[in-house]
């Protein structure tokens, strides 16, 4: 049979040997869907919420005016992905990142361009040091890339090689590290464990620069820039794609449903599911919570993992072990998304356009970062927190009306366990919080305030079913990465239960706008 | 100038440098020890600061040092005595206390107190340390594994170290890949639940570092805490008898036995230097001592940017160098006491005192310090680990009056006005110090006959330890194992020729193991350098 006449007959008949269910419609669990369907898999896509997308859908917060995603950056977008699942012919386009506009209290601020010649002249006006050190370690990031790539592209190896596959993972691995220089892995082995602040301050004198390089590293962690283990997250970032696409998150949403709908995948939004059905053992299906079953004999979840295994699964399905290690798994949110409706644009005093579509405001120096952070410490809010800003509208001005403009902000730290928890008064004062740090930048913003949203780590997890309010189902820690993320018995995408995979951010490679933890959930189902 | 020449020259006499010095000499080899002060032992010392009193200045107590090197050098013949400590007491604010010690059924009833759980698990989790710890334990007595190497010995090597740890199941490395990255607040409270017991606990996790509790990385350093042993007891910790000093001075003794030459008030000013090559020393005095090999036993910022000297280095190595961190954390404050002071929770003389004493009320409270410190300021509320010496060895103190030894974190080397302003602030930290206590001990003040004060900042100038690091350097994941003190640079050999380094700047890294010491020997024998 051609793979055509297979798929239709699937249609005609879908039973429940070759189907395969999908929770969630976020970039994760649509890509996963995209890729079953392509190798003939009849999937099914439950989406609990009435629009598909996730973190990554378009958020209208306040009527006609939207933000481009709860999740604002692609920069983690692996274009190799993209390609393979096909997503340019269904309108996926990419384009240069743009610029960052790193702000400054009493100062020009500092442009910091993605394209790392234009970025060493920038820096340079400041700081001759200092642009010879971006570029060198620009340059020194781009050597070990292809390591990272390597690693975020694929499951981690196994920890202990039971089988020839895995024993090959690790010796192509192995090769690819010898391909780098031994300087090169000398120096990666050093600062991989290092904190942010360490590295940066080894490199630069511009205060402003580290910090606004070490707040990437550490928003939505439960860490500081002086964390160990920071810099491995930082690695991961900056060897991640670094690209951008137009139209932002919500297009990548568009070309993913295109795709997985031409290749079969049906996909129903407000469908809950309740239960993941097991029998002898075994996945059997969903319970949604409309009452309704559905019989499939694989469940790839995208949802988180400590939601999917211990309120999706009954109670008492896991032993104790296992059970423990999801109960373990830390997840707390640190990071609130404020956006913000303006009936102009957002005007930086000290930055030579109106139009900048990405900034950083941070107090200036890696040890206010630190401060931020310090508040989660003992359940409090940043008075100060660090903002990353995106005006969506810069781009695509549909988001609000004609000379309007919307702001997405990522304002760190602001934690689940707030003490006496997220009530409207506590939101109000974050809320406040951020205006008055974004104010001390852009005088103008406050009267230009049409609406504002304060999504707090609590809220973030009522409205996207996401436990803790951490933005990446699992904290980003060094215990919490590769073969140890989610936990130890779910390395890659297989979870202890047959037929049960765990295709979201809480695997590896982690969140953000990315799409791989679902396709290497896929291609585990397609392994057998 | 003097026409001696040595097989080997040490630089300095810590307990390192000595165990170093006596190995090589009982290889046959002529060995001269430098000491600029006078007496040898370095930070593993002991002084009568007050008349009557001796002081366990620095360390205060001792468990890692390796039962082989004490058999080999026969310390316990030259005097090496450890008196075990049998308990570790934490008083509360609010007078209720956590009393642990040898005694299993007596910690678990004084644990229930707080939580009745907590204290069947922490039954079970001594032997899980015991666990983590098989990995660990023997890669102290060996050179770091070089995972980078092309050597194929040394792959050979790693090889069989990856058969052991795959062999050891999936379940124990995933353990113990957990233990080297986490906190450890979170390694701990995976197992318990109550405060009271996680933060005295946490704190074993931030002894020496520049690091809190809730830092990644702590949960590391707890399980090297937990690897102690005395005469084979795991995880015991104790009390050399006559003080640290005694420790030091059992090892010069076997040194000298072996035929080593110690001489101490010899400072020495820089190495002699023929291009690359080192070829002896020079005294401050201007006196040259010419040697096949020069030991270094100071931490690595001394040994390269005072015995060397930047001219003399390549730049990326001098880079390397400067990149090693040293940020000292702790203070010690030491007191000669008129009688015993009382605990307000447990009024008396008894086990309370007569152990070690912890002031680590809360997780906050020992978080709280830390964040002072990383600002610039010493904690205004500091976590402490107190020991009173002449309870369990009364030569130290004259009859009925006692010696206090207290340990304090933090108080950060890099005040935000400068190091500098140690001394403005040395007062100040000691009554933060000496007051904090006295919430917990309210006749203390009265029973003050001398206190010492010694600062990050003192710690360096009178015992050499830069930036007054008691470890020659931070024990961060990043500058561990192969890449103590730089990577490639870790086998005790320098970039500088016939120049060794063998003090706790190296692997296995600080605490008074004397691992070091006697690696940086052994190497140096097996290459002929010596």
């Amino acid at each position: 049979m051609r793979p055509d006449d297979a798929r239709e007959a699937g249609r005609l008949m879908a039973t429940p040997a070759n189907t395969a269910i999908v929770i969630g419609a976020g970039p994760n669990g649509l890509a996963a869907a995209t890729r079953l369907s392509q190798a003939g898999k009849k999937v099914l896509v439950v989406e609990r919420a009435a629009a598909v997308g996730g973190l990554s859908a378009r958020h209208e917060f306040h009527p006609g005016y939207a933000v481009a995603g709860i999740l604002h950056d692609e920069a983690l977008l692996p274009r190799a992905v993209a390609e393979k699942l096909g997503l340019p012919r269904h309108g996926l386009k990419f384009r240069r990142a743009p610029a960052t506009y790193l702000a400054e209290a009493s100062g020009p601020g500092l442009l910091l361009s993605s394209d790392t010649a234009a970025a060493v002249e920038a820096i340079g006006r400041r700081s001759a040091h200092d642009a010879k050190s971006y570029a060198a370690m620009r340059a020194f990031l781009d050597r070990i890339t292809p390591l990272f790539a390597s690693i975020l592209s694929e499951p981690p190896p196994a920890i202990s090689p039971g089988s020839a596959g895995d024993l090959w993972q690790i010796a192509k691995r192995g090769l690819s590290l010898f391909r780098i220089d031994r300087k090169d892995l000398l120096e990666l082995a050093r600062v991989a464990p290092m904190c942010v602040a360490d590295y940066l301050n080894e490199r630069f004198e511009t205060p402003l620069l580290v910090e606004a390089l070490a707040a990437p590293a550490v928003a939505s962690t439960w860490s500081g820039p002086w964390s160990a283990g920071t810099m491995t997250n930082f690695l991961l970032r900056e060897c991640a794609g670094g690209e951008a696409i137009e139209g932002g998150p919500p297009a990548l949403i568009a070309a993913l449903l295109a795709a997985a709908r031409g290749a079969g995948a049906e996909i129903r939004t407000d469908t809950e599911v309740a239960r993941i059905r097991l029998e002898n053992g075994h996945v059997a299906g969903v319970t949604l919570a409309s009452g309704e079953t559905i019989d499939a004999k694989v469940v790839l979840s995208s949802a988180d993992p400590k939601r999917t295994m211990l309120t999706l699964l009954a109670p008492g399905t896991l032993p104790l072990k296992i059970e423990e290690e999801f109960i373990n798994l830390r997840a707390r949110g640190t990071a609130a998304k404020v956006h913000l409706a303006l009936s102009g644009p957002l005007e930086l005093q000290g930055s030579e356009g109106l139009h900048d579509e990405a900034i950083r405001i941070g107090g200036g120096h890696v040890d206010d970062l630190e401060r931020a952070f310090d508040a989660i410490k003992y359940r409090q809010f940043s008075e100060k927190p660090n903002l990353e800003i995106r005006v969506p509208t810069v781009a695509d001005p549909s988001l609000a009306p004609t000379g309007h403009h919307t702001v997405s902000i990522l304002a760190s730290f602001a934690p689940y366990n707030l003490e006496g928890g997220w009530t409207d008064s506590a939101r109000e004062k974050f809320g406040d919080a951020v205006i008055a740090v974004l104010e001390q930048h852009a005088p103008t913003v406050r009267s230009r305030i049409v609406a504002r949203e304060v999504l707090s780590p609590a809220d973030l997890e009522t409205h996207f079913a996401l436990t803790g309010g951490q933005l990446h189902h699992g904290e980003i820690a060094l215990d919490q990465l590769l073969m140890m993320r989610p936990a130890p018995s779910a390395p890659r995408s297989k979870t202890t239960v047959p037929g049960l995979y765990l295709g979201g951010a809480g695997s590896h490679p982690g969140g953000g706008v990315r799409m791989t933890a679902g396709v290497l959930a896929a291609e585990a189902v397609l392994g057998g | 100038m003097s026409a001696n020449r040595y097989d080997a020259i040490v630089v300095g006499a810590g307990h390192n440098g000595l165990i170093c010095a006596a190995y090589l000499a009982k290889a046959g080899r002529k060995v001269l020890v430098l000491e600029r002060r006078h007496q040898v032992g370095g930070a593993t010392t002991s002084e009568e600061i007050y008349p009557g009193f001796t002081y366990t200045c620095c360390s205060y107590v001792v468990s890692l040092l390796r039962p082989w090197i004490i058999r080999d050098l026969e310390l316990p013949k030259y005097g090496y005595e450890i008196l075990p400590l049998e308990s570790t007491f934490t008083p509360f604010p609010d007078g209720r206390y956590l009393m642990r010690d040898s005694d299993p059924e007596r910690t678990r009833r004084s644990i229930a107190k707080f939580s009745p759980k907590d204290a069947e698990v922490y039954k079970r989790f001594g032997q899980e340390m015991a666990e983590l710890g098989r990995l660990i334990k023997p890669l102290i007595d060996d050179p770091a594994p070089d995972p980078l190497s092309r050597d194929p010995r040394e792959l050979l090597r790693l090889g069989r170290l990856g058969k052991q740890l795959r062999g050891q199941g999936d379940e124990w490395l995933y353990a113990n890949v957990k233990m080297m990255t986490m906190s450890a607040v979170d390694f701990l409270s995976e197992r318990f639940e109550c405060e009271e017991l996680i933060a005295p606990m946490a704190i074993s996790g931030i002894i020496g570092t520049f690091l809190g509790i809730r830092s990644p990385g702590t949960a590391y350093v707890l399980l090297h805490h937990y690897m102690g042993e005395i005469d084979g007891s795991f995880r015991a910790w104790g009390l050399p008898k006559g003080g640290t000093g005694a420790i030091a001075n059992a090892i010069a003794a076997s040194a000298r036995a072996l035929g080593v030459e110690i001489r101490t008030e010899a400072p020495v000013a820089h190495l002699l230097m023929n291009g690359n090559q080192a070829t002896g020393v020079v005294l401050e005095n201007g006196d040259e001592i010419h040697a096949k090999a020069v030991v270094s036993g100071l931490d690595p910022h001394r040994t390269f940017l005072k015995l060397v000297g930047e001219e003399h280095l390549d730049p990326e190595i001098l880079q390397q160098v400067k990149r090693f961190k040293m940020r000292g954390s702790s203070g010690k404050v030491n007191l000669a006491l008129d009688g015993l002071p009382d605990l307000a929770c447990l009024p008396g003389p008894g086990p309370q005192l007569t152990g070690g004493i912890t002031i680590a009320p809360s997780i906050d409270y020992l978080e709280r310090g830390y964040d002072e410190a990383k600002y610039g300021a010493f904690s205004r509320k500091p976590f402490m680990d107190i020991l009173i010496p002449s309870l369990t060895d009364p030569t130290v103190a004259p009859p009925g009056k006692h010696t206090m030894s207290i340990f304090v974190q933090y108080a950060p080397y890099h005040l935000k006005e400068g190091a500098a302003d140690w001394p403005n602030q040395r007062e100040a930290f000691g009554d933060a110090v000496i007051d904090t206590l006295s919430e917990y001990m309210p006749n203390l003040k009265e029973r003050i006959l001398h206190r010492q004060v010694l600062s990050p900042w003192d710690l360096e100038q009178i015992y050499g330890l830069t930036e007054g690091n008691i470890f020659h350097g931070e024990l961060s994941l990043e500058q561990l194992a192969f890449l103590r003190p730089m990577a490639g640079w870790s086998r005790y050999k320098t970039p500088v020729d016939n120049l060794w380094m063998c003090a706790s700047g190296t692997h296995p890294g600080g605490g008074i193991m004397g691992a070091p010491g006697a690696l940086c020997a052994r190497t140096m024998l097996g290459k002929r350098a010596v």
